[in-house]
C-alpha cells in the first residue's frame, strides 16, 4: 500500500506539466523515489517491483524501456548498502551522499542515452543530481508523511 | 564457518539480473522498435493519472479565464473578428491558387495533390527529460491519429507522431536529437537532411559540401522525400553557415520557424497516409 501510495504520487510529480524553461531545474523525481525505498525501506524493497514500476517512468519522460529499470536498480543497490551507515546522520550529509550516488548512476545514464542515439550534455545530468540531492530532503519528509497516513488508514480499516 | 552464499552477494545476483534485464529491454525498444504495444498499454494506464496532473493546469487557467475583465474579452474579440475577417479573404485567395494548381498540374499530368485533412490538438505537457523534446498532445487513436503523422503550427512543422494511445499521442519533435528530416532551401532547392541536436532553438544540415549556395536568412522546408512529410511545409531559418577552412563539409545551423518551447496548439496532418 505505502509502495503504491508514493509510486502513485511520484508518477504525479513526473506528468505534471511544467513550464519549459523549468525543465533545466527540476529534480528526477523518479530517482528521489527510489533514494527514499533504497535508504528507509529497502527491506521491504523488492527489485521485480522496481523494474516494473519504472517502466511507467520510462513511458512519462520518453525514455527508451528499461533506461530507469537500470538506474533505479543501480540507486537502491547502492543505497541499500550504505544505508545502515548513512539513514542516521543529518540532512547535509545525506544529501551529500545521494548526490554521489545519483552521479553515479547519471553517468551510466549518460552512457546508455548515447547508446540510444542522444547526444546528452553531461552537465545537465550533473545538475538535475545535484538539485535532487537538494531537494532529497523536504521530499524524504513528503513520503514519510505519506508512509504514515497510508498506514494509519490501512490500521484503520483493519 | 563462511557461508557460500552471503546477503550481499544474493543482493548482487539481483543487481546483475535486473541490469542485463533493462539493458535488454534499452536494446530491443531503441534498436527493433518492438515494445509498442507494451508502451501503449502503460500510456493508457497512464491517462487518469496524467489527468489528474492537468487538472492544477487547467483549474487555473479556468480561473484566470473567469477574472478577466470584460474590456479585455471585448478587445481581444475585436482582434480576433479582424483577424478572421484577414484569414477569410486569404482563404478566398488560396481558393483561387488552389484550383490554378489543380489545374496546372492537370495539364503537367502530375498526380493531384491530396486534400490537407488537418486535426486540432492541443500539447498537454512537455517531456520534463531535458534530452528528450517529446510532447503529449490531447489526441489519440479515437481521433484518427496515427504514428508517422506530421504536426504542424501555423508557423511551420513541429514534428511527427511517435506512438499514438486511445485519449492521446506522443509527437517528436523536429529538434529532438534522434529526429532526422528531410529538407530543401525553398531558394535553391538544394536538398539536406536537418537533424535534431536536442536544443529546441535549433537543427543543423550536416555534410553539405563547402561550396554549397546556402546563406544565413535562407527559408527550409520539407523537401517530400522520405514520404513522410508533404513537400513545401516551412521547417527553418538558416542563422549560421560555418565553413571551416581544410574541412570539406560546411555545416548550417537553423533556427525551426515554429516556436517549439512556447507552442500550445498545433495540427495533426491526418492525410499522411493518403500520400
Amino acid at each position: 500500500m505505502i509502495f503504491i501510495s508514493t509510486w502513485l504520487v511520484t508518477l504525479l510529480l513526473i506528468a505534471f506539466p511544467y513550464p519549459a524553461f523549468l525543465t533545466l531545474a527540476l529534480p528526477h523525481f523518479g530517482f528521489l523515489f527510489v533514494t527514499w525505498w533504497g535508504l528507509m525501506r529497502n527491506y521491504q524493497l523488492s527489485m521485480t517491483l522496481l523494474l516494473i514500476s519504472s517502466l511507467p517512468v520510462d513511458v512519462l519522460y520518453g525514455t527508451a524501456l528499461g533506461l530507469h529499470g537500470l538506474l533505479f536498480a543501480l540507486i537502491a543497490y547502492a543505497l541499500t548498502l550504505l544505508g545502515p551507515s548513512i539513514r542516521q546522520v543529518n540532512w547535509v550529509r545525506q544529501s551529500t551522499v545521494v548526490f554521489v550516488v545519483l552521479l553515479i548512476a547519471s553517468s551510466v545514464s549518460y552512457w546508455a542515452r548515447t547508446l540510444t542515439g542522444q547526444s546528452p550534455e553531461f552537465y545537465i545530468l550533473v545538475l538535475q543530481a545535484f538539485v535532487s540531492a537538494v531537494l532529497w530532503s523536504p521530499m524524504r519528509w513528503l513520503y514519510d508523511g505519506l508512509a504514515q497516513y497510508t498506514q494509519e488508514i490501512g490500521a484503520e480499516r483493519q | 564457518m563462511r557461508p557460500l552464499f552471503s546477503e550481499t552477494s544474493v543482493a548482487a545476483v539481483r543487481l546483475i539480473v535486473a541490469v542485463t534485464f533493462s539493458v535488454a529491454t534499452i536494446f530491443i525498444d531503441s534498436r527493433f522498435d518492438a515494445l509498442t504495444l507494451v508502451r501503449q498499454v502503460i500510456k493508457t494506464a497512464l491517462w487518469p493519472v496524467e489527468q489528474v496532473a492537468f487538472l492544477p493546469g487547467k483549474v487555473s487557467t479556468e480561473v484566470f479565464g473567469w477574472a478577466q475583465s470584460q474590456e479585455l474579452i471585448v478587445t481581444r474579440l475585436e482582434s480576433l473578428a479582424l483577424e478572421n475577417e484577414r484569414l477569410r479573404t486569404e482563404q478566398l485567395k488560396l481558393q483561387t491558387l488552389r484550383a490554378e494548381n489543380s489545374e496546372l498540374r492537370r495539364l503537367l499530368g502530375v498526380q493531384e495533390r491530396v486534400n490537407e485533412r488537418l486535426l486540432q490538438a492541443q500539447i498537454e505537457r512537455l517531456s520534463n527529460d531535458p534530452f528528450v523534446h517529446r510532447v503529449t498532445i490531447n489526441r489519440g487513436l479515437l481521433a484518427g491519429v496515427a504514428a508517422g503523422q506530421p504536426v504542424i503550427s501555423a508557423d511551420g512543422l513541429v514534428g511527427q507522431v511517435v506512438a499514438a494511445y486511445p485519449h492521446a499521442s506522443d509527437v517528436l519533435m523536429m529538434t529532438d536529437a534522434t529526429h532526422h528530416l528531410p529538407v530543401q532551401v525553398t531558394r535553391t532547392r538544394e536538398r539536406a537532411i536537418a537533424a535534431g541536436v536536442g536544443r529546441m532553438d535549433r537543427v543543423e544540415l550536416r555534410n553539405l559540401p563547402d561550396t554549397v549556395d546556402i546563406v544565413p536568412g535562407d527559408l527550409l522546408e520539407t523537401s517530400g522525400l522520405g514520404e513522410r512529410f508533404q513537400p513545401g511545409i516551412p521547417v527553418a531559418q538558416v542563422k549560421e553557415v560555418i565553413r571551416a577552412p581544410g574541412q570539406p563539409f560546411a555545416r548550417v545551423i537553423a533556427e525551426p520557424l515554429a516556436p517549439l518551447a512556447r507552442l500550445s496548439l498545433v495540427m495533426v496532418d491526418l492525410s499522411e497516409d493518403e500520400l
